[in-house]
């Protein structure tokens, strides 16, 4: 079984994106931390500006999941800017289903995401990967990503709605 | 002291430039700026800019040593967070050393988290150098939470050879 396609995400598939973040999310541990619906993926993704393109897996009726499913991996990514050197593109998110994995699925969402990076001129593509995910870490690092966490000493940070309140009122 | 926080216009990117080079020179990256202001000014001021970026100013009478009125900058766009919705993301945040401790810093700051408020942000993201102490000291004291200490993100990255090789072959 290899059968798949790769094609841009239209607004009927904001369903199976939910969906998909959620097994992901899962997967990170973080489940209950979700809480976008589709009203809001459907209207960030598909409205004027969109906040962010998706690539999504989809294999042929007779192929379908366990539950019935013919999207069975995704991928969201958005342009963001280094000063030092311009256009990047960013890998939010990454999955392809368990029952779907080893057919080279990843593989090929990763390629046509790499292509999309040099094709806009995009410098670098970046993302973030939790320390404990080994198999997701090798998998990148076998195609050449560097760890700049590591190497360069960069931490991630947020700052949660509560204090970005407090902060814009401050001013 | 007087300052001012204001949107940025194409006329001030050789100004923002010039900041964007003294803050690799603290972040001891210098030579990795490949970017020129005019680049700067094609993608951030185009009708679908890549970034936005606010600058703090003095009057004349202030100006820096070497007669400079901009002196500071706040640079960010938006991006996506598949758990929770529309992130804003602070890039480069930077004051000139001979004009810090005058709030301008939390107040471009305070600016974008608005900014991003009003666009139905839920959290400001950004990264900073493990070495940073007065960077991570004053983010801390503004709600910040060191995301890869506490729950073990990685920032990874393909680039240069890395990304043109995985680019290849893509269908």
């Amino acid at each position: 079984m290899a059968n798949f396609i790769l094609r841009k995400a239209e607004p009927k598939d904001v369903s199976d994106i939910l969906r998909l973040i959620k097994e992901l999310a899962k997967y990170e541990e973080m489940e209950d931390q979700v809480i976008l619906t589709e009203k809001e993926l459907l209207e960030d993704g598909f409205g004027e500006h969109p906040f962010y393109h998706c690539v999504v897996a989809e294999v042929p009726k007779e192929q379908q999941s366990s539950e019935g499913h013919t999207v069975v991996g995704f991928a969201m990514y958005y342009f963001t800017y280094d000063p030092w050197i311009g256009k990047l593109l960013y890998l939010e998110d990454f999955y392809v289903m368990k029952e779907y994995r080893g057919y080279g699925m990843g593989s090929e969402i990763l390629k046509k995401l790499s292509h999309t990076a040099v094709k806009t001129r995009c410098s670098s593509m970046h993302f973030i990967v939790a320390e404990w995910n080994k198999p997701s870490i090798e998998f990148y690092k076998r195609r050449g990503a560097s760890d700049l966490s590591s190497e360069e000493g960069w931490r991630l940070f947020k700052i949660d709605k509560q204090y970005l309140v407090k902060m814009s009122s401050e001013e | 002291m007087n300052y001012t926080v204001r949107d940025s216009t194409p006329g001030d990117c050789k100004d923002i430039m010039r900041l964007i080079v003294d803050l690799a020179e603290y972040e001891k990256m210098p030579n990795e700026v490949k970017l020129s202001h005019k680049e700067l000014e094609a993608d951030g001021f185009s009708s679908n800019p890549f970034f936005k970026c606010l600058v703090a100013e003095v009057p004349e009478e202030f100006k820096s040593k070497e007669g400079h009125t901009i002196v500071g900058y706040g640079f960010y766009f938006f991006t996506y967070c598949t758990w929770k919705g529309r992130v804003v993301y602070l890039e480069d945040l930077y004051v000139m050393p001979e004009f810090r401790g005058k709030g301008i810093g939390k107040a471009l700051m305070s600016r974008i988290a608005q900014i991003g408020r009003a666009q139905g942000c839920v959290r400001m993201q950004f990264t900073v150098l493990d070495w940073n102490k007065p960077s991570l000291d004053f983010y801390s004291s503004q709600g910040a939470v060191n995301l890869t200490a506490t729950e073990g993100w990685q920032l990874l990255r393909f680039e240069g050879e890395a990304l043109e090789k995985l680019a290849q072959n893509a269908n």
